[in-house]
């Protein structure tokens, strides 16, 4: 029996190896697309696969994996940002660096770190259907999923962010308006 | 469809992804092969794609993220149901009862099949009230619904017995076995009970035909056997009455 418990530990460690090796990569980068640094994106993406070390085993549908990862991790994001805004907590040095200026360049010219201050510049609830979006892992149908907003709305927002991201890349110009609103709504 | 809706749709277009194989862009991507217009406003917003969806690629985990990751592993303990606290209890409740059942079954004496179980269950049962099958004072008539009821119906009955009269039968069952039971008239309300029974069917029937005699509640019990049957009598005296009608 021991034997037995050793090898089912074994496959899920092996499991849980796998599943790390295939997407902290792209998990971090929407995590950094929604937190933009370094430290709260490792986070969440730390926070992410110990949820799934805990609860994964409850997944029936094993290939909702990757969809429950993004979801998970989505989660975990609101949730920190609704403490934060609580018991907001700034470091010395660290505002200024959160909003740069974005020059008014072709994309090109543009970094990675530029790109997402641009997108941080949108509003909220561009933000995170527009990141998954960019990253290229889901269909429009798996991003409505892990947002738990409608298809339609995921498409206009899409939609409606791309428009908003090509004005401020193009123009150096901050859009129309600044929701203080939900993310999700 | 105009360009300016079809705009619209293919803005939402990944070039090189599933976005290719979804019907809600065919259309528009048609139009865009068609205009020449529109084909070069696709062709910048594919650039722009790809060069956006690159810069999100160029974010690069920390090199020790993954390190990280593993070494905080812990398995969650899957509690499967059979294994939770509750299905545990009922399972220890269902098992304690499971015993007392089996011991129960254990201390009971197991199914008495004696020659003198018979004999108390039946003397015993003619003194609670019984029903006859058949009321008449023939013997002839007695034996013959017995045999017509497939019970013991070749019994030899002592000669003293053959000279009462009748006052009816009944056939009796005794462990799947059938038992006939001939009641003799005494007069006064008083009855003699004889009941047969295969011989084989009960292991420690009496041996002989000398009768051995036992007080079973107000009755007294002679019982013998004779060929391949056994027999018990049963009447409201002691053993001196009994024997008055057992031999000549």
């Amino acid at each position: 029996m021991a034997h037995n418990d050793n090898d089912s530990r074994m496959t899920a460690q092996q499991e849980f190896e796998s599943l790390v090796t295939r997407y902290y990569s792209t998990l971090y980068q929407f995590a950094f697309s929604l937190a933009r640094n370094e430290d709260d994106a490792g986070d969440l993406t730390q926070q992410t696969f110990y949820a799934w070390a805990r609860k994964g085993h409850q997944l029936r549908d094993r290939s909702k994996v990757k969809t429950w990862l993004f979801t998970t991790l989505y989660r975990e994001f609101l949730e920190k940002k609704r403490r934060q805004t609580r018991f907001p907590h700034y470091e010395l040095g660290g505002v200024d660096q959160d909003l740069p200026n974005v020059p008014p360049a072709g994309v090109n010219e543009l970094d990675a770190s530029a790109v997402l201050q641009s997108l941080s510049q949108l509003e909220e609830t561009f933000q995170a259907p527009l990141s998954l979006f960019y990253l290229e892992e889901h269909s429009y149908k798996e991003i409505a999923d892990i947002l738990g907003i409608p298809l339609g709305t995921v498409k206009s927002r899409i939609s409606r962010g791309i428009a908003q991201l090509q004005q401020i890349l193009t123009d150096g110009n901050q859009p129309a308006t600044t929701s203080k609103t939900d993310p999700r709504g | 469809m105009d360009n300016q809706q079809a705009k619209e749709i293919l803005l939402r277009y990944r070039p090189g992804t599933t976005d290719a194989t979804d019907p809600e862009f065919a259309a528009a991507l048609e139009q865009a092969k068609r205009d020449v217009e529109l084909g070069r406003w696709f062709e910048r917003h594919c650039a722009f794609q790809s060069a956006i969806r690159d810069r999100f690629r160029q974010l690069t985990a920390p090199p020790d993220l993954k390190e990280k990751i593993l070494a905080d592993y812990r398995p969650a303990a899957v509690v499967l149901w059979w294994q939770r606290p509750v299905f545990q209890t009922l399972a220890a409740a269902a098992a304690i009862v499971l015993l007392i059942g089996l011991a129960y079954i254990w201390t009971q004496p197991g199914e008495d099949k004696s020659f003198a179980a018979l004999r108390n269950r039946v003397v015993r049962n003619a003194q609670r009230g019984y029903v006859m099958d058949i009321t008449t004072t023939n013997l002839g008539e007695i034996r013959r619904y017995l045999a017509t009821r497939e019970a013991h119906a070749d019994y030899v009955l002592p000669a003293p017995l053959e000279k009462l009269p009748g006052d009816g039968g009944a056939v009796l069952h005794w462990r799947n076995k059938k038992v006939s039971m001939v009641c003799f008239a005494l007069g006064n309300r008083n009855d003699l009970f004889l009941f047969v029974v295969e011989r084989s069917d009960v292991p420690d029937a009496p041996a002989a035909d000398e009768p051995e005699f036992t007080r079973i509640g107000k009755l007294t019990a002679a019982s013998w056997s004779k060929g391949d049957k056994a027999y018990v009598l049963a009447g409201a005296g002691d053993e001196q009455f009994l024997r008055k009608y057992l031999v000549p």
